[in-house]
């Protein structure tokens, strides 16, 4: 059985709110893992989506649980997993986030920022597309291949 | 549910924080009151123990950069310690180790503020 029969797409549909991050943490591992990530990688993976569902549900939801979003998984060929974030909330492209200075930053007593920067240096590949009249919500895309 | 805790030691004249569990942006305010409440009290020698600590994501890391200014401003520091290979990857991902005194064990952490 080759690695891509194992899932084709999977959907997690959470709300915002931070209790959802640990049970989205363990859809992203076991997903991860099933296409045959290493342990290591499975971490990195799990890191990105909590990264980029903090920053969801605190900004962009405000911590309105009423509102829902998406964590799409799909392999694509062989060798490459893609996770998608879908939202409802006002479009903002993470990649215009600067590189943190941690030294301002902690002058500045900042706390937020970071997650960004982790994303883009675990992932392989990170793509933002605001909501547009033919698809209706923000989605970021998210790529890590196997080797 | 919490699947994460803070317990608190008080050694000599240094706060000792042992977390436990998975630090993300939903468990990350519990630190925070934690560490504001003892440089409330007086406590600017903190010594955060990572060794029970499974997972952490930046808005836990966030957490130390609220307060390292200021406890150094007043002759104090946050040391770390005892971290995970999984979770030292995080704070090694933003260059951390290059603005905090990150050791191996506590006993190091606790002797650099008596040294």
């Amino acid at each position: 059985m080759s690695k891509t029969d194992s899932f084709t797409h999977e959907r997690l549909t959470a709300s915002g709110d931070t209790t959802e991050l640990e049970r989205i943490r363990q859809f992203v591992q076991d997903k991860a893992r099933e296409f045959g990530f290493s342990e290591q990688n499975i971490h990195k993976i799990a890191l990105a989506v909590d990264e980029a569902c903090s920053n969801l549900i605190r900004h962009a939801y405000q911590l309105d649980d009423s509102k829902e979003f998406f964590v799409d998984i799909s392999p694509n060929d062989n060798d490459t997993l893609v996770i998608e974030i879908l939202d409802n909330g006002t479009a903002f492209d993470p990649l215009t986030v600067p590189i943190p200075d941690l030294n301002q930053y902690a002058a500045q007593h900042r706390k937020g920022g970071f997650g960004v920067h982790i994303i883009r240096m675990v992932m392989d590949a990170v793509e933002y597309f605001p909501a547009d009249p033919t698809h209706q919500m923000n989605r970021l895309k998210l790529v890590k291949k196997l080797s | 549910m919490s699947k994460f805790s803070i317990e608190q030691k008080t050694n000599g004249s240094t706060e000792v924080f042992y977390l436990k569990g998975f630090l993300d942006a939903h468990t990350a305010p519990e630190l925070e009151s934690a560490i504001a409440n003892a440089i409330e009290a007086g406590q600017h020698r903190l010594v955060v123990n990572f060794n029970d600590l499974e997972y952490i994501s930046s808005a836990g890391l966030g957490v130390f950069m609220v307060f390292i200014e200021e406890v150094r401003a007043t002759g104090g520091d946050i040391k770390l310690t005892a971290m995970k290979q999984k979770v030292f990857t995080v704070f090694d991902l933003l260059g951390f180790p290059m603005l905090f005194d990150i050791t191996e064990k506590e006993e190091e952490a606790l002797a650099k503020f008596s040294a």
